[in-house]
């Protein structure tokens, strides 16, 4: 019974984490209707600031944790003023999602750049020796969250529910338009819930520090747990996020307990999918119904430019000629990069389907690239299989996996379904380090043979290049050839207004999920070719941080124009090989550039070549 | 002969019955009319028909087949095509794209055909966009066809949907509120462009305020208050029917 209550009592001390975690989701999505994934990136902001100012300035522990709130606070409202609310009045809510992919990026790369990769430890505020209460055992860091947590809470809800300013908050959680029509400064209370957002995701980041080993990406890892939480209790309503944190937290402790700690990640995850799909507006839910015959039409998709016909034969044309000279040109670092960027391509042009053309966000591609990889690396290492039957095997399981999620999360719109498919890259992320007698565990697979084909092996990077570069134009050619006919045309009406899709016949379920398969077998294909062209493959090369990298390139470089993404995945491949002591700053890079381009080129690369060239209209925003 | 049998529907949101026990049939190739004021159930009705709202009571059939518990696309299937009270052209696509859309239930390569770039599917493609340049090119759209179709204005946009759910190849077309937008000369086409349509073999249900072109083009007028049908009748009737008389313009005047 002892054990109990004590597995209880580290239940609620984690549950109390993710509650702040929660919390802050919460905030900033009522008063803008996005979902803030940098929250996570916030903790670490505030407690890695906190540490510096206690041991290189020597403040005191108190003054250090309030001036590390302080400047998380500042940045968050730099963050704001710049990008998020500007990004709120023009950006559809799912390109906001992705805006939000690319802070909580750009704010682990500015960790990575300051502090380093290595793992920092911080001291307990009141020694390592915990409380003897009634023969239970209380860690005094756990005393130090809980109370954190709940003075939030107290402190949260009486300004929501009190004050002024809370009730202007509210106002524009309930009806902006109405609230801006009454004098409520909207952009105003956007910027002060997001900066509110992050002090409490730094407080949250102080208090919890001691608790966990803390590093660069220890922000994803909170903002994936804190949203879990949320997703579970419900968006929309504080204490359904409170619940939901002391949930997952107790079902975690109880999970690690009494199973296992490798599983208690891959329950909490399952918890997710069946709260996603069996009431996706959480356990507690505060939403307004709406009709289902009026359009949302507050942000409008913008309209693609495109090269005229001939115009882009041409084009087409002489990238194939330097794609044929390239490696004739290029020294083998060039030459290996480009065989990345060409095989992460491949990836892409599903992922554009299904992003670009279809609207659906997939925040999980690299969960298949990662179902291809390992199981055609598997059959060709330990059962000698011919690779080909490998990729063709890991494409089929691909596509079965993506027809059972797509089968379970196609009731979810939106959101739902991008968070759906993120649960599911972090489950196949917490499968690739479980199942070490498969995959290697997270030390990865060693020995893949060379990729070959009826006894002709591709062995030099040479071949393995002229290969991927013969896969990529036939698969480009073919799914151009798709989107410029009717199912190209499907997708796009299924994007902006599924109903009135259906109303004209259009089969709205078929479509996504032929979109959604299309995108899975691209990517396994994708998976597999990288763990031929590496012989090695690690659960980090085709992990969550795999599939933001690949939301970041499409979106930088155009999404819907399908060869767009080239530029993305060339930019974020090549540049890093070509300037080697700047690689550190790669995950900065590439966080910048995702959000920044989500604002202020919204068509990417391949929009801005298209409105340089001579002779083009400039496109108009629809 | 009718096409579609409306019987003893009934909705109500709440409290609020906006469909109370509607029924009214409409004979094959005939174009119906359904008036009434603001908030008389008109859309609410369409709603019902095309089943984006389940009815609590009543049955809709079309040639003999019951399209209560249907989804959208399978109404869509049987030749039952409606537009929208608020234009929705799909934004982020060209006009033209958009016509071509409405194409979409009648394709004859699947994806299968458009991924290998089969010369059938390209074929297809081709006639398919000739046609519906020559369907924007009736009502005055074809030079725009390249233009984003959220860039017309109002009007045109309600246009270019009546043009494309034509792509579809409806037997059953239901327009909601086609002319509200359009000025004189628009209307006027529209006119036009319904009776062409008709002349076609397409039976035509169209909710309308506009009352000289409803008066104009209907064989049927369906009148609603409230939730409830209060008229029937030819244009003729209709006009002189006192209790539309006295729904429009208040007791008095009756």
């Amino acid at each position: 019974m002892t054990q109990f209550i004590q597995i209880i009592i580290g239940g609620i001390q984690q549950g109390s984490i993710y509650a702040l975690l929660a919390l802050g989701f919460s905030l900033v999505y009522r008063v803008t209707g996005v979902i803030n994934l940098a929250q996570g990136a916030f903790c670490t902001l505030g407690a890695l600031t906190a540490y510096s100012l206690e041991t290189s300035v020597g403040l005191p522990p108190l003054l250090a944790a309030l001036g590390a709130i302080l400047a998380t606070t500042a940045l968050a409202a730099v963050a704001g003023r710049a990008l998020f609310v500007p990004g709120l009045a023009r950006l559809t809510n799912s390109n906001m999602l992705m805006m939000t992919a690319g802070l909580l990026t750009l704010f682990e790369g500015l960790v990575l750049v300051i502090w380093g990769s290595q793992p920092y430890a911080m001291p307990p505020f009141s020694g390592e020796k915990p409380w003897r209460v009634a023969g239970l055992l209380l860690p005094t860091q756990g005393v130090w969250v809980f109370g954190v947590t709940l003075a939030i809470i107290v402190a949260l809800g009486w300004m929501l529910a009190r004050t002024r300013l809370g009730q202007s908050l509210r106002a524009c959680s309930e009806n902006p338009t109405a609230a801006r029509l009454m004098g409520v400064d909207v952009p105003r209370m956007q910027l002060f819930a997001f900066a509110l957002a992050g002090a409490i995701g730094a407080a949250a980041g102080v208090v919890v520090a001691p608790a966990i080993a803390l590093q660069f990406d220890t922000g994803r890892l909170l903002t994936i747990s804190g949203f879990i939480a949320v997703a579970i209790g419900g968006i929309a309503s504080f204490p359904g996020a409170i619940a939901g944190g002391l949930l997952l937290g107790l079902v975690g402790q109880l999970a690690t307990a009494y199973v296992s700690s490798l599983f208690s990640n891959a329950l909490a995850l399952g918890l997710l999918l069946i709260v996603l799909v069996w009431r996706p507006s959480g356990l507690i839910r505060a939403k307004l119904a709406r009709r289902s015959d009026v359009r949302d039409e507050a942000r409008v998709w913008m309209h693609v430019s495109r090269l005229p016909s001939a115009m882009a034969w041409r084009g087409g044309g002489l990238l194939i000629c330097l794609g044929l000279a390239a490696p004739f040109l290029l020294g083998q670092a060039l030459l290996g990069a480009l065989i990345i960027t060409l095989i992460l391509f491949i990836a892409l042009i599903g992922q554009d389907v299904l992003m670009g053309y279809g609207g659906q966000i997939s925040l999980g591609q690299a969960g298949f690239m990662a179902i291809g990889g390992y199981t055609a690396a598997y059959l060709a290492t330990e059962h000698a299989w011919a690779p080909i039957a490998g990729v063709v095997a890991g494409m089929g399981l691909s596509v079965a996996c993506a027809i059972v999620l797509a089968a379970v999360t196609l009731r979810l719109r939106g959101l739902y379904m991008a968070l759906a498919t993120l649960a599911f890259g972090l489950l196949i992320d917490s499968c690739a380090i479980g199942f070490d007698d498969i995959t290697g565990g997270p030390s990865g697979m060693v020995g893949i043979p060379d990729f070959s084909v009826a006894g002709f092996a591709f062995a030099t990077p040479m071949r393995m290049y002229f290969l991927v570069l013969a896969l990529v134009v036939l698969i480009f050619v073919a799914v151009a050839g798709a989107m410029r006919s009717g199912f190209g045309r499907a997708l796009q009406a299924i994007r902006t207004d599924p109903l009135a899709a259906a109303a004209l016949g259009v089969n709205v379920v078929g479509c996504k999920m032929a979109a959604f398969a299309l995108s899975a077998t691209l990517a396994s294909l994708a998976g597999s070719l990288y763990a031929f062209q590496f012989h090695f493959l690690s659960p980090d090369m085709v992990g969550t941080p795999r599939s933001l990298e690949l939301v970041s390139m499409l979106v930088i470089g155009g999404e819907g124009t399908l060869i767009g993404p080239l530029l993305g995945a060339a930019v974020l491949t090549i540049l890093p090989t070509v300037f080697q002591p700047l690689a550190i700053y790669k995950t900065l890079a590439s966080g910048a550039l995702l959000a920044g381009c989500s604002l202020y080129l919204p068509q990417g690369m391949f929009g801005l070549i298209v409105r340089l060239l001579p002779g083009q209209k400039r496109p108009i925003a629809a | 002969m009718s096409t579609l049998e409306v019987v003893g529907l009934r909705k109500s949101f709440g409290g609020l019955l906006a469909t109370a026990d509607v029924s009214f049939s409409v004979a094959a190739h005939s174009l119906t009319a359904l008036i009434g004021p603001n908030g008389a159930g008109k859309t609410t009705l369409f709603n019902l028909i095309t089943n984006l709202f389940a009815a609590d009571a009543g049955t809709v059939t079309f040639d003999g087949v019951a399209l209560g518990g249907l989804s959208s696309s399978a109404i869509a299937k049987l030749g039952v095509i409606r537009t929208f009270q608020t234009a929705r052209v799909f934004p982020g696509m060209t006009v033209l794209e958009n016509v071509l859309a409405g194409r979409h239930r009648l394709l004859p390569h699947g994806l299968a055909a458009q991924l290998t770039w089969m010369p059938y599917a390209r074929r297809a493609e081709r006639a398919l966009a000739q046609r519906a340049l020559a369907l924007l090119d009736l009502v005055g759209l074809a030079d725009q066809a390249d233009s984003p179709a959220t860039q017309l204005p109002m009007g045109a946009q309600k246009l270019l949907e009546v043009i494309r759910a034509l792509m579809a190849q409806p037997r059953l077309l239901l327009l909601d509120e086609p002319a509200a937008g359009l000025n004189d000369t628009e209307t006027a086409e529209l006119s036009a462009l319904l009776r062409a349509i008709q002349a076609c073999g397409v039976t035509i249900v169209v909710v309308e305020h506009n009352m000289s072109l409803v008066m104009g083009i209907a064989d049927q007028i369906v009148v609603l208050e409230a939730g409830r049908m209060i008229a029937t009748g030819t244009p003729a009737a209709i006009q002189c029917n006192p209790r539309v008389i006295e729904a429009y313009l208040g007791a008095e005047a009756a």
